[in-house]
């Protein structure tokens, strides 16, 4: 490991708009001083970065599902109860100095500060998230898919929501393109609605909430107590709503015909990154010029 | 995935047949149907959607925007803190000496211990904050070949592939070739040596026999070269540009491959090659089932 992690680092963001042929930091550990020599060859460094070597602050108790990250949030816990217990308990009241009182403020301010950490954190480039997804208790899992569409369209919706069940955080899909639907994984149907009528309840409810008219992608990171969520499981935290518009150019205008929707559940919260996002609107696309 | 796990568990293929769409208001009398018409008229209007709309998250984005500042930030607040701590206890007169017999003493180090935590915390954030890489724009020239006397379908999902790569991901170049033809070069590639300012073709019959895809479609796995620059292999993609950054060889079946060319190091994340994994096999399915009974065609 490097030995001269002795001066400070300044890293500045690389601002890929003006300088684009910034190579990247030259680091001094070995490893990596092929690439760094090939970089250096090509346009040479205008700064001398030196990366601190931080790494040995990390660690983890060895403890499986504990998860180092929501430490400060226990300690900010535990130590603002503790200080709260040191005031009442550990002196009496009246020989509480003012130092004392300026202290206990500072700390609980910091308790709560370390409190909210792991929260700030999460949203940080590089934050993978933590908690995982759990199969909701009680529902059962569902396949539906119109009749009436052409086979090659019965191919593409099942081969998509498949794609979406297992390569995002996803428990439910339900896919709409000019009227016909795909359903497919977990989903909370009331009793009284039998197997057959299953696609017609949920064209129902998509028309009860107007889904079919959306123009812009709803991305609900967080569960709330609104209308969308009756039909779907009891551990559902996020929701991610993305248009299938066919774009055509008919004279100077730009006409977006509003083809469909994609319809995605998911058991955890912020389950969608930016990438995933990404991903999900260009699988809608595929259905905004199909037959 | 946990999610994927879902998928362990017997889902029916075939879905349960639904009974005929019974239109709204059409077994009402007359008056009663034009104003149901023209309810449901106006919920498909602009104004149709009716549910929810989701509420900005100002923390979540403000985090995001000052991701070096907020990653500093806990370490300036535990260092302000254990300043004011020995502040403290000079102002007000007592002397530094740290025995918890007095109250003022262990509120004293419980606050230091909060205020070492954030510092630790700072830090921690610092050391894993990821290595921003730059975008080596790619040297070459734009082309788009499409083998010729494909049907419809396969073009479209074709050209859906590339552009959704191209959008989502780093990608810059990208080569399908299925059953030693090319079907597909698009994007970015090599200047052919004539002079001519064309891209320099893809010897489909010449690449299959290289090791790089042999290895390739033998073990039927999505191989990744984060690096290219590293990877002798190089030699037998001379059709990407010379600055390729990153290749991900992605077999279809045992009869093709699509190679797709970045222009970061390290650009293609693991989400995005199991995504770019499921699209292989989707137009391996695809191709497998149009080019079955194609003669050989000629590149166009």
């Amino acid at each position: 490991m490097s030995t001269n992690a002795v001066s400070m680092c300044f890293n500045p963001l690389i601002q890929l708009k003006m300088r684009p042929q910034f190579p990247a930091k030259k680091t001094t550990s070995k490893s990596t001083s092929i690439s760094a020599r090939n970089q250096n060859s090509q346009t040479p460094t205008n700064q001398q970065q030196q990366q601190l070597n931080l790494s040995v602050l990390r660690f983890t108790l060895g403890i499986p599902g504990l998860d180092e990250s929501y430490l400060p949030r226990w300690i900010g816990y535990g130590f603002g109860s503790l200080l709260i217990l040191n005031h009442f308990v550990g002196s009496d009241s009246s020989t509480t100095t003012l130092p004392q009182l300026r202290i206990e403020a500072l700390g609980l301010s910091l308790a709560a500060f370390s409190i909210v950490i792991p929260y700030l954190g999460k949203f940080l480039k590089g934050a993978s998230p933590a908690d995982q997804a759990t199969i909701p208790e009680g529902t059962e899992q569902i396949f539906v898919m119109s009749q009436n569409i052409s086979d090659s369209l019965k191919e593409d919706l099942a081969w998509a929501t498949y794609i979406l069940l297992r390569n995002t955080n996803t428990i439910a899909v339900l896919i709409s393109i000019r009227g016909e639907l795909c359903v497919r994984g977990y989903w909370n149907i009331p009793e009284e609605v039998s197997k057959t009528n299953l696609l017609a309840w949920f064209r129902r409810q998509i028309e009860r909430i107007g889904l079919e008219n959306i123009k812009d992608t709803l991305y609900f990171p967080q569960s709330s107590d609104t209308v969308l969520w009756e039909m779907l499981p009891k551990g559902t935290r996020s929701l991610l709503v993305e248009p299938v518009l066919q774009v055509r150019n008919s004279g100077a205008n730009q006409m977006e015909k509003i083809e469909g929707f994609v319809l995605l559940g998911s058991g955890m919260s912020y389950a969608y990154s930016d990438k995933d996002r990404a991903w999900i609107g260009a699988l809608a696309n595929k259905f905004g010029g199909a037959v | 995935m946990e999610a994927g796990s879902l998928l362990h568990s017997h889902i029916p293929w075939n879905p349960p047949k639904p009974p005929r769409r019974r239109r709204i208001g059409s077994s009402f009398p007359p008056f009663f149907f034009i104003s149901r018409a023209s309810s449901s008229s106006s919920s498909n209007s602009e104004r149709g959607y009716r549910g929810p709309k989701p509420k900005r998250d100002w923390v979540a984005d403000w985090v995001s925007n000052n991701d070096d500042i907020v990653r500093s930030l806990p370490i300036y607040v535990g260092g302000v803190s254990l300043l004011a701590v020995l502040l403290n206890r000079t102002v007000s007169g007592i002397a530094p000496v740290a025995d918890a017999s007095s109250s003022q003493s262990r509120s004293d180090l419980l606050t230091l211990g909060l205020a070492v935590t954030n510092i630790l915390t700072g830090l921690v954030w610092l050391s894993v904050r990821p290595k921003s890489i730059s975008v080596v724009s790619p040297q070459g020239v734009e082309c788009q070949r499409i083998c010729s006397n494909l049907p419809d379908s396969v073009v479209s999902e074709l050209l859906w592939v590339w552009e959704s790569m191209s959008n989502v991901t780093c990608c810059r170049s990208l080569i399908v070739v299925y059953d030693s033809r090319c079907i597909l070069q698009i994007g970015c590639a090599a200047k052919s040596s004539f002079g001519d300012g064309e891209a320099v073709a893809v010897d489909a019959n010449k690449l299959m026999q290289g090791s790089l895809c042999q290895g390739v479609i033998k073990s039927g796995a999505q191989s990744y070269l984060a690096n290219l620059s590293l990877y002798p292999g190089k030699s037998e993609l001379p059709f990407l540009p010379s600055n390729t950054q990153a290749v991900i060889l992605q077999p279809l079946g045992e009869k093709g491959i699509a190679i797709i060319g970045g222009d970061t190091i390290r650009g293609f994340t693991s989400s995005d090659q199991a995504w770019i994994t499921l699209i292989g096999e989707k137009l391996d399915a695809t191709l497998a089932k149009n080019l079955n009974s194609l003669p050989l065609a000629v590149q166009d």
